[in-house]
């Protein structure tokens, strides 16, 4: 693992919320096995969440920014505007590192939230679409002095025939940036493609993986009209609100003794209530200590406990 | 440039129904249209149809939840036209998306207006007040617009407040930049309150639920308590990346829309004063007209020359 990967905190069993939404951070972070970091997609401007932010950390909590207005692929550069805003957005708060999914977030002229889309427009598998993600992630590791972790997106479909693992592979050992996995994500990868993640495992550089998300999320019947093959699987729709579904635990049952530097695990649970955000958070770090590899990982669930 | 066919392509199947429906039924034949070699064709391939259907019907839903914000009684009215939803749905298309984030809400707004001819209204009154009401929202929206690119390409906004001497009545006046003023049938907040009780919720979803009943908006539409409604907008929060554009409301007589007509910068109040009071206006309606011109002023609605 690279030197700067290393040193970063391990910061264990989190949780992923609006601030200025149900369930309440701070409450969440006081009660009793509550998460022990938080992480929030907020607003570029950092004057705009500072008071919010200031109320978990006085809780106890350190917090984790987690953009989505960055395009970590395709032709479209970032504005340096919306950097420079970032890189003093993570320095204000103290985010040991920032992750954010690989995807469209903005399209031609304009930066701004991926919800001016609907939602990420996903990454292109190929050769070309991997030279300008690197070109992109490069582009805000020069501006930003934390570790990037780039976060394979949620897909529905797939564009491209270079796998999952081998696109975010390269462009992770090219960067030499960490990585992010999001459990859901990786189900809606293999739905989407037919192609099972775990197989292909080694072309991760699975040491630089330091963050796990896990979120709810529902499952559509695929329809076989139109699809090649006759494929009709289900279709993954990441869904925080809704519960966690059974392939997802099975993915961080899967993964977990295969990552050995994880740093966090992030439940994203915006719109879950609190007490049902308790109940997974115990039934995650049961997971987190009998399957993980990453000692110093099991060892804060002693403190958190 | 064939990567960037390659994303044209993707951009389009997401927001173009009928390339989208073509791709679906041969996707070959709909590719033919992008400078794409067999590669890059190829790359499509891996895309489910049902996959993508779900994907964009997703996203279309998550942009009109967020035009929705903009035009909340104009989307609670259409509800409860025959074949509203469907119009406001078929304008999230490649027209709309491909516009300027900026400026893509003015355009929507516009769109739906050209769409109004095509609807079934009760009665051309009724078509008129809808009109009226789509005419507000949509001012509120171009101005925000108008000001935010303004912001954004020339920085912080020096807008002199408006300090008035003992002469200020004897000045022509002219409405302020970033200022919209119609008619419409009613207080626009009683309008919202009438149109969107759930507004708390996300008003979209609940009026794919339970769309308006078409009773209902004529009952509402019948009180005819008419009001001029003037709003400008305002930078509440400034921001190099994402400044946050608020609007300062104020609601005025009826009575008041045919002084406005005058208020282009070549009269003054003295003026029009004068011009009601050689037409036999009494001194008390004067004064109150005299103190409504004050305040405009004093809040910046209205400007002097």
């Amino acid at each position: 693992m690279s030197n700067h990967l290393e040193k970063l905190p391990t910061l264990g069993v989190g949780a992923s919320l609006s601030l200025s939404s149900e369930p309440d951070p701070v409450s969440l972070v006081r009660a009793k096995g509550g998460p022990s970091f938080v992480e929030y997609s907020g607003l570029v401007d950092v004057d705009e969440v500072i008071d919010e932010v200031e109320k978990i950390r006085a809780a106890g909590a350190p917090v984790l920014f987690h953009p989505s207005y960055i395009n970590f692929c395709g032709s479209y550069p970032n504005s340096n505007a919306w950097l420079e805003a970032t890189s003093k957005h993570i320095e204000s708060v103290g985010s040991s590192w920032f992750a954010q999914d690989v995807a469209y977030c903005f399209w031609e002229e304009g930066p701004g939230y991926s919800t001016q889309l609907g939602y990420f427009i996903p990454v292109i598998f190929n050769q070309h679409s991997l030279e300008l993600a690197v070109e992109r992630v490069k582009e805000v590791q020069a501006k930003v002095a934390v570790p990037v972790a780039i976060e394979p997106p949620p897909v529905a479909f797939i564009i491209g025939s270079m796998p999952l693992f081998s696109f975010f592979g390269s462009l992770a050992n090219q960067t030499d940036c960490a990585i992010l996995l999001d459990m859901g994500h990786l189900v809606s990868y293999e739905m989407a493609s037919g192609r099972s993640v775990l197989e292909a495992i080694d072309d991760l550089p699975v040491e630089r993986v330091i963050e796990v998300h896990i979120a709810g999320g529902r499952l559509k019947e695929g329809h076989k009209e139109g699809n090649k093959d006759g494929e009709a699987g289900p279709i993954y729709v990441d869904a925080h609100e809704c519960e966690i579904v059974e392939q997802t635990w099975q993915m961080l049952e899967a993964m977990l003794p295969r990552l050995p530097n994880v740093k966090a695990v992030c439940y994203e649970c915006e719109g879950v209530n609190e007490s049902g955000v308790l109940a997974t958070l115990k039934r995650i770090r049961k997971v987190v200590r009998e399957k993980s590899n990453c000692e110093a990982l099991v060892m804060t669930l002693d403190k958190e406990e | 440039m064939s990567f960037q066919e390659q994303e044209r392509a993707l951009f389009d199947l997401l927001f173009d129904s009928i390339v989208r429906e073509n791709f679906c039924k041969d996707s070959t034949a709909a590719l033919h249209q992008y400078e794409l070699n067999e590669d890059e064709q190829n790359d499509f391939n891996t895309i489910r149809p049902d996959a993508l259907e779900l994907d964009a019907k997703i996203r279309a839903d998550l942009l009109l939840s967020h035009f929705c914000r903009s035009f909340p009684v104009s989307f609670s009215v259409l509800s409860s036209v025959d074949g509203g939803l469907d119009v406001l749905k078929s304008l999230v298309d490649v027209l709309t998306m491909r516009t300027a984030s900026i400026e893509r809400a003015t355009l929507f707004g516009r769109r739906i207006g050209e769409s109004l001819n095509g609807l079934s209204f009760n009665s051309a009154d009724e078509q008129t007040k809808v009109s009226a009401i789509l005419e507000v929202e949509l001012g509120m929206v171009w101005t925000s617009a108008t000001l935010k690119r303004e912001v954004l390409d020339n920085g912080q906004l020096h807008i002199k407040s408006t300090q008035l001497d003992q002469s200020w009545s004897s000045k022509n006046i002219k409405l302020a930049p970033y200022v919209c003023a119609a008619m419409i049938p009613e207080s626009y907040e009683k309008l919202k309150q009438s149109f969107c009780p759930d507004a708390e919720c996300d008003l979209w979803r609940s009026l794919n639920k339970k769309p308006l009943a078409a009773s209902r908006r004529k009952k509402i539409l019948e009180k005819d308590d008419p009001r001029l409604f003037i709003a400008r907008a305002h930078v509440s929060h400034m921001s190099q990346c994402e400044p946050t554009i608020d609007q300062k409301t104020a609601e005025l007589s009826e009575g008041f829309a045919s002084l406005f007509q005058h208020v282009n910068g070549t009269v003054s109040v003295d003026y029009i004063l004068e011009q009601l009071k050689q037409i036999g206006a009494q001194d008390q309606m004067l004064q109150s007209i005299k103190a409504t011109f004050k305040q405009l002023l004093e809040s910046d609605m209205l400007e002097q020359v």
